[in-house]
């Protein structure tokens, strides 16, 4: 039971991280690998926040949100725009967001150095749970209320306001939503703007869950998001839930009952299998792109 | 002198060897990440399973081991592409990626590779051997440029589908470039075994595959000399930063990400793009060696399309409803029918790339349906697409030769022996494609990129490439499109005189004056059933087809109209009465569309 919740915390970590991944891929076809950068130096403001803001835990939460959403632009700006229109804009937009990913992972070294950073003493508070024989502290409750929150929230926005709609015509074909009305670049922008906050988010989560922030942290779990992107579906934002869930679980499973050492094997045996068997992914629909 | 930087060039070779790897597949227009994970596997299999060095001598061991590690490679790559080649794209991206991963995983579980200590291996490799290596795998890359499974890759990384239209077995050379792709991983997993003297499988992680790729796509992926540029420079790069002083800590990697960003924003092609291409023209004179081996034509009358109750179905609508009909060998054949009526769809059965619901249908003796596309050009048909499909980024004359893949032989593999008789195979397939290229009269455009060519240039490049396979059978769809009435006489013409050399030709048109006035045959399609098939005089009278045209037969439009080829005005639609209205509706498109018919000036 106790690892069952503990698979559903990470997971939901998980699938918030890949949720802005996957968003971003769902509507504009467009992998950015800036998104791992975005997820380290949120953890890192969030916990400067904390330490010398003096700001409690749940207020830096929205700071962060506003912080990754800027991020999300400058990335959409710097990356992804130059690149409009030209015949590689794949390939070059991988490249353009793994450079710009390498500048911010440098910059937040020369702000916060190469070491390991937690939050300090007493920022949690220490309220416990007993939960059908497990243990569950307040904090992992918060970060799986938030998450469901978010997700929720995005995939309502999506699916019913104006914006969303915007989103799920530039997803279907961008030439005809531009005839149509639509200010692609806009909502191009807004899409990395929540993509991004959506990542911020989550690395601050993961910060308060494990109570540490690494330089490293980002590309830790930029491998697992793509499993769980392609597991549940690329652009799928259901599927991302559902992948980032099954992910933390049977990670926190491999590790109880085969060992530590093939925990990581177990996303890309996942990822493996489902690629051969159901490339779309469990929730995906091939050629026909869902946000 | 040179020891001071032997680090540094090997490094350089090392990474360019590496980067070549990504390159193998880039040119094909696969994403691949899987590299790390085939150098792992070459690495410490090559290095666990070679005689040590004292045995047979240091350098025999080396060679050993690089056989050992280009083969596991090698195979390692057919074992991960047979299953995977079907991905595109990310998916085969992060599909490899994974296979890496699990490499590396696998590795660090293991007794034999010592795990996360790593394994030890002498230090073998020198300055001079990485760059003879590196000199091998560029050369390879090089003489491959050029030769026609290379303009294959090529084809293939600008448009699939009209690459199988050409009749290149596209899984056949994805699958080829992969395993190159395993095959030179190897060698740089082994090399660089045998030069940093630990080896751990987290050598070869994510990062790692990164690196190589950056490298590759910096140095520019579609130049052989790109992966060496790139290498220089993601190497030299920090070096230099060392050089002037600038500390180890944030500014470096800060620095590195900035100068990558701008090669990649500014430079498209890569570094490479910095060095003039040399594009290649036509040789015209030399006539004297024989050109291509032609193939064999059916005889004048011999059927060439046999097509029998053959239907297309998409979720319960009709595109094409029981179609029968035989095409004979040098007839011109024109299509014609409103928007809608599925011409589209049945020519693209025909050359195969859509299967038949029901029905039956023998195009050249082959019968199609699973037959696969490649294998349908291969029997001698050969097309034109209504939008155009061509390789854009290769100029007009290279796309020619990638026409002319079928009744060309390959020359690769006599290039890098340097082979005359591969450069004599090359100079016909030239000639072959200049000609082409004449026929149409593009001959002074040849070096210009498909993609900067005009719309109607782009139509004419197209039929250049179709004919470049010395086709039996030639299928355009829609030729004329968008062509001004001069442009449109002279396809005419161009059409009338290929069918004097024999060719049989089915094409589609919406500018019934000209279809009319080219074709020996017309056959109307209306709602997926032929409505009309005879000659162009007894079809432009037939009040069958002047109905799906213009809606109603009582309408005071003639079939003189047809025949003269004046414009089919908009009128018949405000004139008709109400029911003739909503009965033009699936055709109004078509009429309305026609554009400025005919040549008028031929009439």
């Amino acid at each position: 039971m106790q690892q069952l919740l503990n698979g559903i915390f990470i997971g939901s970590i998980y699938a918030l991280f890949a949720i802005g991944f996957t968003l971003v891929f769902g509507i504009l076809d467009r992998l950015n690998l800036a998104h791992p950068a975005v997820f380290a130096a949120s953890a890192f403001v969030g916990i400067e926040l904390v330490e010398r803001g003096g700001l409690s835990l749940w207020a830096a939460l929205p700071i962060v949100f506003v912080f990754g959403a800027v991020l999300g632009l400058v990335i959409e700006r710097v990356a992804f725009r130059p690149l409009k229109g030209r015949a590689d804009a794949h390939f070059a937009g991988l490249i353009s967001s793994i450079a710009l990913a390498g500048m911010l992972v440098a910059l937040l070294q020369w702000r916060y150095g190469p070491d390991t950073r937690r939050f300090p003493p007493g920022s949690f508070p220490d309220t416990r749970f007993e939960f059908a024989g497990a243990q569950v502290t307040l904090v992992q409750v918060v970060i799986l209320v938030i998450s469901l929150a978010l997700m929720v929230g995005l995939t309502y926005m999506v699916t019913r306001t104006r914006l969303g709609r915007g989103m799920r015509a530039v997803a279907e074909n961008p030439t005809a939503a531009r005839v149509l009305g639509v200010d692609v670049d806009r909502v191009t922008a807004v899409t990395f703007a929540i993509s991004s906050a959506l990542g911020a988010v989550a690395g601050v989560l993961f910060a308060i869950n494990v109570n540490t922030a690494q330089l490293g942290m980002g590309s830790a779990i930029e491998l697992k998001g793509l499993a769980v992107i392609i597991v549940g579906g690329m652009g799928s934002l259901p599927g991302a839930l559902i992948g980032g869930l099954l992910l933390g679980l049977a990670e926190v499973f491999a590790v109880q009952y085969i060992g530590s050492s093939w925990r990581d094997v177990i996303a890309f045996g996942l990822l493996f299998v489902i690629l051969l068997l159901r490339p779309q992914g469990l929730l995906g629909a091939r050629k026909v792109r869902e946000v | 002198m040179l020891d001071q930087y032997a680090t540094t060039l090997t490094f350089i070779a090392l990474g360019a060897i590496f980067a070549y790897s990504f390159y193998a597949v880039l040119i094909a227009g696969q994403l691949s990440l899987g590299q790390a994970g085939f150098a792992s596997l070459a690495a410490f299999s090559g290095a666990s399973l070679a005689p040590s060095g004292a045995d047979v001598g240091e350098v025999p061991a080396l060679l050993i081991a690089v056989v050992i590690g280009m083969s596991v490679g090698a195979l390692a790559a057919v074992v991960l592409g047979l299953p995977t080649m079907h991905l595109r794209g990310v998916f085969l991206a992060i599909a490899t990626l994974g296979f890496a991963e699990a490499v590396r995983v696998v590795l660090l579980n293991q007794e034999w590779t010592g795990g996360a200590q790593g394994l030890g291996v002498p230090r073998v490799l020198t300055v001079g051997m990485a760059w003879m290596a590196l000199a091998l795998v560029a050369y390879w890359f090089w003489r491959m440029g050029r030769s026609r499974y290379g303009r294959a890759l090529e084809a293939i990384r600008e448009d699939e589908l009209a690459a199988r239209s050409m009749g290149i077995d596209v899984g056949r050379h994805r699958l080829a470039a992969f395993v190159t792709a395993g095959a030179v991983a190897g060698l740089y997993g082994v090399l660089y075994a045998y030069y940093v003297r630990l080896i751990a499988p987290g050598d070869f992680d994510f990062t790692a595959a990164v690196e190589g790729l950056v490298t590759a796509v910096v140095g520019g992926s579609t130049m052989f000399l790109g992966p060496l540029l790139g290498s220089g420079f993601q190497t030299i790069v920090p070096e230099v930063q060392r050089a002037v002083g600038v500390e180890a800590g944030w500014i470096r990697p800060f620095l590195a990400g900035l100068l990558l960003l701008v090669v990649i924003l500014f430079l498209p092609g890569g570094l490479a793009s910095l060095i003039p291409r040399r594009t290649r023209m036509p040789s015209g004179a030399d006539d004297d060696t024989a050109g291509l081996a032609g193939r064999r034509h059916p005889a004048a009358g011999e059927p060439v399309v046999t097509l029998a109750g053959l239907g297309k179905e998409y979720g319960g609508v009709h595109a094409v409803r029981g179609v029968d009909l035989e095409i004979r060998a040098g007839e011109v054949v024109g299509l014609i029918g409103p928007n809608g009526a599925g011409k589209t769809t049945l020519v693209n059965m025909i050359s195969g790339l859509v299967p038949p619901s029901t029905g039956s249908a023998t195009v050249l003796g082959t019968a199609i349906g699973s037959t696969p596309v490649h294998r349908i050009a291969a029997a001698g048909v050969s097309r034109t697409f209504q939008h155009s499909k061509l390789f854009n980024r290769l100029s007009a004359l290279e796309n020619v030769l990638v026409g002319a893949h079928l009744v060309s032989r390959p020359t690769f593999l006599r290039r890098l022996l340097w082979l005359p008789s591969a450069r004599r195979d090359e100079r016909a397939a030239l000639r072959q494609a200049a000609r082409c290229l004449e026929r149409v009269g593009l001959t002074s455009l040849a070096a210009t990129r498909a993609e900067a060519l005009s719309y109607g240039d782009q139509r004419r490049l197209e039929i250049a490439r179709a004919l470049a396979s010395d086709p039996s059978l030639l299928i355009l769809d829609e030729p004329a499109a968008g062509m001004n009435h001069v442009e449109a006489a002279q396809l005419s013409q161009l059409i009338r005189s290929l069918a004097q050399d024999g060719l049989t030709i089915l094409f589609i048109e919406h500018n019934v004056g000209m279809v009319l006035q080219t074709c020996s045959r017309v056959v109307v399609l209306n709602f997926g059933e032929v409505i009309a098939s005879g000659a162009p005089e007894a079809i432009a009278a037939d009040p069958a087809v002047i109905e799906a045209y213009l809606g109603s037969a009582d309408d005071d439009v003639d079939g003189g109209l047809l025949a003269e080829g004046t414009r089919a005005d908009a009128t018949p639609a405000e004139d008709a009465p109400p029911d003739a209205v909503l009965n033009l509706r699936p055709g109004d498109a078509g009429s309305l569309d026609t554009p400025d018919t005919s040549p008028r000036e031929a009439t």
